[in-house]
């Protein structure tokens, strides 16, 4: 009850909202400039995913538990809002018109509960593989112990065959500094013995995901509705932590507009190029 | 001119109230909204109708007591201005306007277009004062105030406790009244002994009478008949988490 005490308070709740409002946007910034890196390839995005999959380890169980906690204070805290608010007008005008108040910020808890739809749908599908699993059980098999090497000029080359079993078995024993051919692609060896390894594959996952026009027309209904929210978000958490400097703030109030849409065009981005077909059009 | 008016009538505070219609012919263009609504009056009571109770005092722009929603805007779309101070050259002959009292649970009608609006009484008992004793005023440059200060908290003491803030507000919050009677006080030397006592004592007390909270909306500094900036209500948010965190003493 300590921890919700706060919401006797609508200063104190405000606070509450822009904190995790901002923790989350922070998160969305950062989610948005990794899942750019589907446009460097497979190899570059499947080792992002690992990184954060395997490689954080405790961390980002760290990282999830404090994201979770953001968005379930900032829900509980604008639905009480919500309801409070509705109460302390409980008759409304028989004709009403706003003069500042625009669509995105009397729409708030609206494009909330719809963010927080998609957001279910989003990590179902992503993050558990419940919805559409046959895009969530993919392998993809790479080479560790080696670095990539796009021209390959007087290197021996192995010369096998792109299957998967059979070119680090083939190269185990090769000495320092050969190359392999695994999958079409150059490999310089270092050190010791090349390994053929395993890992979630991530970019199929998404490429075979945002294939299904549907799915990507979700993906980018709910990325436009976020951008909604952060339009008056990202300037609302300013004024309410305190800060209104009357020179300042209407370039606040337009960076949060600009930072908005700058978010969603980069998210809207990756499912658009891939339904072209301008990234991983073979998968 | 000629006008169509729709006005909230409700007998008393009991009364559920409804949009009732008059047409007036005879508005000249150079009374205020009060005035043409006294023109109206008098032909109600004429007529030995119930006349239209509303609000008003010193019908300059200076008291606060006129409150009223026109065409869904608190004291009309003029910008910076009282209904008392509103013309009706400011409207076109055969203009439809709809006229409601101030809305919020904290704002009860008592009749017709007349709100009790003594929840802002009690916000300024809570900690809108200072506490000096009076006696002969202090020598002027005794005490220095930066002039940026002193014009800030003048523009914070021009705040005439009307109301409309509340009234445009889609949450009926009062963030921007008690921000300015905060403020006016905060900005000033004489206001920083009892600095935090008084806004924690005035949120307080805000938050008792049923007020909503802020969602920045920013439509009461748009209603506001002084133009009192939302500046203010995120001064006072600082000063209030502040307040909260290093003030010892339960208000
Ligand atoms: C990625 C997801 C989200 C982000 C980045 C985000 C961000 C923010 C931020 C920064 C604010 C401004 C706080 C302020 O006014 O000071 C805000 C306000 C708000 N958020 Fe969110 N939000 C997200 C999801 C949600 C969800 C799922 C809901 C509801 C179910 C929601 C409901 C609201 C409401 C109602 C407000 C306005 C509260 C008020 O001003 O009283 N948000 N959000
Ligand atoms: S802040 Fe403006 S609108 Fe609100 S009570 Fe004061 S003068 Fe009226
Ligand atoms: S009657 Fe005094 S301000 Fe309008």
């Amino acid at each position: 009850m300590i921890l919700i005490n706060y919401l006797k308070s609508t200063i104190l709740s405000k606070f509450v909202m822009a904190i995790t409002g901002v923790i989350l946007v922070l998160f969305v910034i950062g989610h948005c400039v990794g899942n750019l890196q589907v446009f460097l390839g497979k190899d570059a995005f499947n080792s992002y995913a690992y990184f954060l999959q395997e490689r954080l380890g405790e961390l980002l169980w760290l990282i999830r538990i404090g994201l979770i906690a953001a968005a379930v204070f900032h829900i509980i805290t604008s639905v009480w809002l919500k309801f409070l608010n509705w109460g302390a007008k409980p008759t409304k005008y028989q004709v009403k018109n706003y003069v500042k108040a625009r669509l995105t910020s009397r729409t708030m808890i609206w494009t909330g509960i719809m963010i927080f739809a998609f957001l279910t749908y989003h990590i179902l599908h992503f993050t558990m593989g419940v919805v559409h699993p046959e895009d969530y059980n993919k392998t993809d098999y790479y080479v560790t112990n080696a670095v990539s090497v796009d021209k390959v000029n007087n290197g021996t080359l192995n010369d096998t065959e792109g299957s998967d079993e059979c070119c680090a078995e083939g190269t185990a024993t090769n000495a320092k500094e050969s190359i392999i051919n695994y999958n079409g692609s150059m490999y310089k060896v270092e050190g010791d013995e090349p390994i053929l390894s395993e890992r979630h594959d991530a970019y199929a996952m998404v490429i075979s995901g945002f294939q299904k026009p549907l799915v990507s027309i979700l993906y980018i209904i709910g990325v436009i509705l976020l951008g909604f929210h952060l339009n008056h978000a990202i300037q609302s958490s300013f004024q309410t932590l305190g800060y209104n400097n009357p020179k300042y703030f209407p370039k606040i109030v337009a960076g949060s507009t600009i930072l908005s849409i700058l978010i969603v065009l980069c998210y809207i981005a990756i499912p658009i190029s891939i339904l072209l077909g301008l990234v991983g059009g073979r998968v | 001119m000629r006008l169509k008016l729709f006005i909230w009538r409700q007998k008393n505070a009991q009364d559920k109230g409804h949009m009732e219609k008059y047409p007036v012919d005879d508005v000249q263009e150079d009374m205020s909204f009060l005035e043409m609504l006294d023109v109206l009056n008098e032909k109600l009571i004429l007529e030995g109708k119930e006349p239209v109770a509303f609000d008003h005092d010193c019908r300059e722009g200076i008291c606060g007591a006129c409150s009223l929603t026109i065409n869904g805007i608190p004291h009309g779309h003029e910008k910076g201005t009282t209904t008392c101070q509103l013309h009706m050259r400011k409207f076109k002959d055969g203009d439809t306007i709809y006229i409601e009292p101030f809305r919020a649970k904290a704002f009860p009608v008592i009749k017709d277009l007349v709100v009790d609006r003594s929840a802002f009484e009690r916000i300024m008992q809570a900690g809108g004062f200072i506490s000096v004793n009076t006696g002969n005023a202090i020598e002027a440059n005794s005490l220095p105030i930066p002039k940026k200060n002193a014009e800030l908290a003048m523009d914070a003491a021009q705040c005439i406790g009307c109301g409309a803030c509340v009234a445009a507000c889609p949450n009926a919050a009062a963030m921007l009244f008690v921000s300015a009677k905060v403020s006016q006080f905060a900005l000033l030397p004489q206001g920083q002994p009892e600095r935090k006592r008084r806004v924690l004592a005035m949120v307080n007390q805000m938050e008792k009478e049923g007020f909503g909270a802020c969602t920045n909306f920013y439509e009461c500094e748009a209603a506001c008949p002084k133009q009192i900036s939302v500046r203010f209500i995120a001064m006072m948010n600082r000063d209030y988490l502040c307040s909260r965190v290093s003030e010892p003493v339960e208000v």
